[in-house]
């Protein structure tokens, strides 16, 4: 992708604004790095507890630059038949049947079996083309005109073997197909690879990518993705439930709530035309920002304090 | 400018940061790309390239800001000085007043030291000096300037030990001249001039300004070498002789030692999991396409679970070698398969339970309480074969630590023997230099020959390299 042909991302500021257009409020940090991976033509490896944002902001960046986003979800055991390329097998057989009834004609009149082979010779190998060639999300992202976004979403979920699969992709933009040779991107994409730790990423693959970070954002920023997404909670609300997730991740719990679980959660309040937080509120809505029972026990203790805390009274 | 990226990522490196050239370039490809104007855009841009995790970027953060300390941020806002306290502030205010004695208002205003410069020659022309000059004025540009120069000028940037610090001081303070200073003051002193104060005090700032940017510069460029400095040490010491203040970093070390054999193995044992292609069942199977084989079937490779059983003599005289094996061994859960521990001196008892319950440190701790004593290898040989001979089986791995010192009693042999023949491989490691294997009581020779190898083990080299072997072999 060129820069020219993205005014979107001349700058950080724009970019900043760009992003906010779209309901997506990041932090400076973030637009920098959209910024330094576009203007360097580098990868960026998104890392960051569950529900801050990392999906998000690529389909983000791919909403600001009207691409088409392209997401590889990685699982244990995906591989390059399916993240790569696959052959058409089913067309490759049907392609051997109509050769079997064309060889008769072919061959005709060749004398002898040197000469059949050589005859054969002189057709093309379409056995092997780019004909019979299914892409598959990476490849794909290689062949767009235009350039894309390429999301290789949660890449720690996938086996070390993978990894090395995706070396070449990232640091020169081509996939080697043996049987064809290389094919190079036609519009590098920009990718984006989040992970969400739950293992070591090789250091070989880390050295590709830019390295950005997200962490749970600041009441201020937290405050602006609230009224930037639920734009219809009152402001004196939505001050009180920032401020209460707050004082809720710093508890101890198996899954501290991300930014996607305030926003369900000022949603579900919205319905429920609430005004201000009370206990009994919050403890009859808490399931929307605590996903595990004994994270909901652990805080029910607490909640008076948090309430109160949170400046409700 | 990019001399001094350059020299930021040798301080990065020297703190565990792992930087590549290839890094190095995206790096002064950002700062060629964001400029130089917003630090914290630049300490952002850096940190994407540089950082790898976020435990390295909070190791970047720290650098950054001693790095760039002197250079982006005290010359371009001229931030009043805040690393030295009071002392500071009353001498701006007391500048203040010198220069205005200098304008040619002398009087009640004028410090002692100017008026009693006035008609000694000695203290007039300390006045004069540069040095002296800038620490009057409070010119603290100048002052940074004199010392970084005196720095370079005595190699400060070579400093790799704590030890050097009072050394580097005293050096800079040599080349800055401070030898006049500290002159005047013993002469101001003899004479019990009233200006002495002053003169003390110009020369604490100098001597705690100093000392501060060597502290400083003793933090980027040296910490880390000291680091690796002390790992690398430590890695080699015997293990009984390390002291009681290092050994959390020894529990560091052998953590990190575990997580690279790891991270080694696991992969390797990944790739096993397929086997090849079964021709013969892929045929049959294809009978039913007309011969077409649609589907693959792979000869799973079946593996037998390996297993092993640690031996530990836990008295005094090996007792610090085998809390490291242990740590060692449970440490590696991840790849090695089931671990059993025993642990014995006079007599023998599974320890494996205390490791379930307890974290490894707690546990070798009881372990250590609980069996510690005088060895009798005879009658824990018994214990073992008690308790676990008809669990050997050619799948599993002894490892035995002990130095074989048998207090004259009745080796046992023969139960050596009957676990060698039926066990995959008996290992024994012994905290003896191999000299020593076989004088006075040791039985260490004749257990030998009951053992597939048998290797010196007293520091934490060996010991990786032994367990290395360990994992490989049972692969």
């Amino acid at each position: 992708m060129q820069s020219q042909d993205f005014p979107q991302l001349a700058s950080i500021e724009q970019i900043e604004q760009g992003f906010e257009s779209f309901g997506y409020i990041c932090s400076r940090k973030i637009a920098t790095s959209v910024f330094l991976a576009f203007a360097l033509r580098k990868p960026i490896l998104v890392e960051g507890p569950p529900g801050v944002g990392k999906t998000e902001l690529a389909k983000t960046t791919a909403l600001l630059l009207d691409t088409p986003l392209i997401r590889l979800q990685c699982y244990e055991g995906l591989d390059e038949a399916k993240a790569l390329y696959e052959w058409k097998y089913g067309k490759q057989l049907l392609y051997t049947q109509v050769l079997k009834e064309k060889l008769g004609d072919l061959l005709h009149g060749a004398q002898g079996l040197a000469e059949s082979v050589e005859r054969l010779h002189q057709f093309g190998d379409i056995f092997y083309s780019e004909d019979f060639l299914e892409p598959r999300p990476l490849l794909k992202a290689m062949q767009q005109e235009k350039g894309a976004i390429l999301l290789i979403d949660e890449v720690d979920k996938s086996d070390y073997e993978f990894e090395s699969l995706l070396l070449e992709i990232l640091s020169d933009y081509q996939i080697s197909i043996p049987e064809i040779g290389t094919v190079k991107a036609r519009t590098t994409p920009m990718v984006f690879l989040t992970s969400n730790n739950s293992r070591e990423i090789s250091d070989a693959l880390k050295r590709r990518c830019l390295h950005l970070y997200i962490p749970f954002p600041t009441v201020e920023l937290e405050q602006r993705i609230i009224r930037s997404r639920v734009p219809d909670v009152d402001e004196k609300l939505r001050h009180q439930l920032v401020e209460f997730v707050h004082s809720l991740r710093q508890l101890d719990l198996k899954k501290v709530p991300a930014i996607s679980e305030t926003i369900d959660w000022a949603r579900s309040l919205l319905l429920m035309h609430a005004e201000q937080l009370d206990e009994d509120l919050v403890r009859n809505t808490l399931n929307v920002l605590l996903k595990f029972e004994d994270d909901i026990e652990a805080t029910d203790p607490e909640l008076r304090g948090l309430v109160r805390d949170s400046g409700s009274d | 400018m990019q001399s001094n990226i350059v020299s930021f990522i040798q301080v990065l490196r020297s703190h565990e940061v792992r930087v590549s050239p290839a890094e190095s370039l995206d790096a002064v490809n950002v700062v060629a790309t964001l400029g130089y104007s917003d630090r914290s855009l630049l300490r952002d841009g850096l940190a994407m390239t540089l950082a790898k995790t976020p435990e390295e970027e909070v190791i970047f953060l720290q650098c950054f800001d001693h790095f760039f300390h002197g250079e982006l941020v005290d010359f371009a806002t001229a931030d009043p000085p805040q690393a030295t306290d009071q002392n500071v502030l009353s001498l701006s205010a007391e500048s203040a007043d010198n220069v205005k004695a200098r304008d040619g208002k002398p009087g009640d205003g004028a410090s002692p030291l100017i008026i009693v410069a006035r008609d000694n020659p000695m203290l007039q022309s300390l006045l004069q000096s540069p040095l002296m000059q800038s620490l009057v004025h409070n010119d603290r540009n100048e002052l940074t300037m004199a010392i970084t120069r005196a720095a370079d000028q005595v190699g400060l940037q070579q400093i790799q030990m704590f030890t050097q610090k009072g050394q580097f001081t005293r050096k800079i303070l040599d080349a800055l001249g401070e030898e006049h200073i500290r002159n005047a003051v013993i002469a101001l002193e003899k004479a019990e001039n009233p200006a002495l104060v002053e003169v003390q005090r110009y020369r604490d700032i100098l001597r705690e300004q100093v000392r501060d940017y060597v502290e400083r510069e003793y933090l980027l460029h040296a910490e880390g070498k000291t680091r690796q400095f002390m790992d690398e040490i430590l890695s080699k010491t015997r293990l009984n002789n390390i002291e009681h203040t290092y050994l959390h970093k020894v529990h560091e070390l052998v953590r990190k030692m575990a997580k690279k054999l790891a991270s080694r193995h696991s992969r390797k044992r990944r790739q096993l999991r397929r086997g090849q292609l079964n021709m013969a069942k892929t045929m049959r199977k294809g009978i039913a396409t007309d011969g077409v084989m649609f589907h693959t079937y792979w000869r799973q490779v079946r593996k037998e679970k390996p297993q092993i059983l640690a031996v530990c003599d836990v008295s005094g005289s090996v007792a610090a070698y085998a809390k490291f094996l242990l740590l060692f061994l449970y440490s590696l859960q991840d790849v090695l398969p089931k671990v059993r521990s025993f642990a014995f001196s006079s007599h023998l008892g599974e320890v494996s339970d205390y490791f379930d319950s307890y974290s490894v440190e707690k546990a070798i701790e009881l372990v250590n309480w609980k069996y510690g004593g005088a060895t009798d290898y005879g009658n824990s040989l018994l214990d073992f074969a008690r308790l676990a001979l008809n669990d050997i089986n050619s799948n599993t791995t002894v490892i035995i630590l002990g130095d074989a010192r048998n207090n004259n009693g009745d080796p046992k042999l023969e139960i050596m023997q009957s676990i060698y023949q039926r066990s995959r491989q008996v290992i024994w490691l012994n905290p003896e230099s191999r000299r020593a294997w076989g004088t006075g009581d040791s039985e260490m020779l004749r257990y030998q020959s009951a053992c597939h190898f048998s290797a010196e083990c007293n520091n934490l080299k060996q010991l990786e390299r032994i367990v290395d072997q360990l994992l490989k072999s049972i692969g």
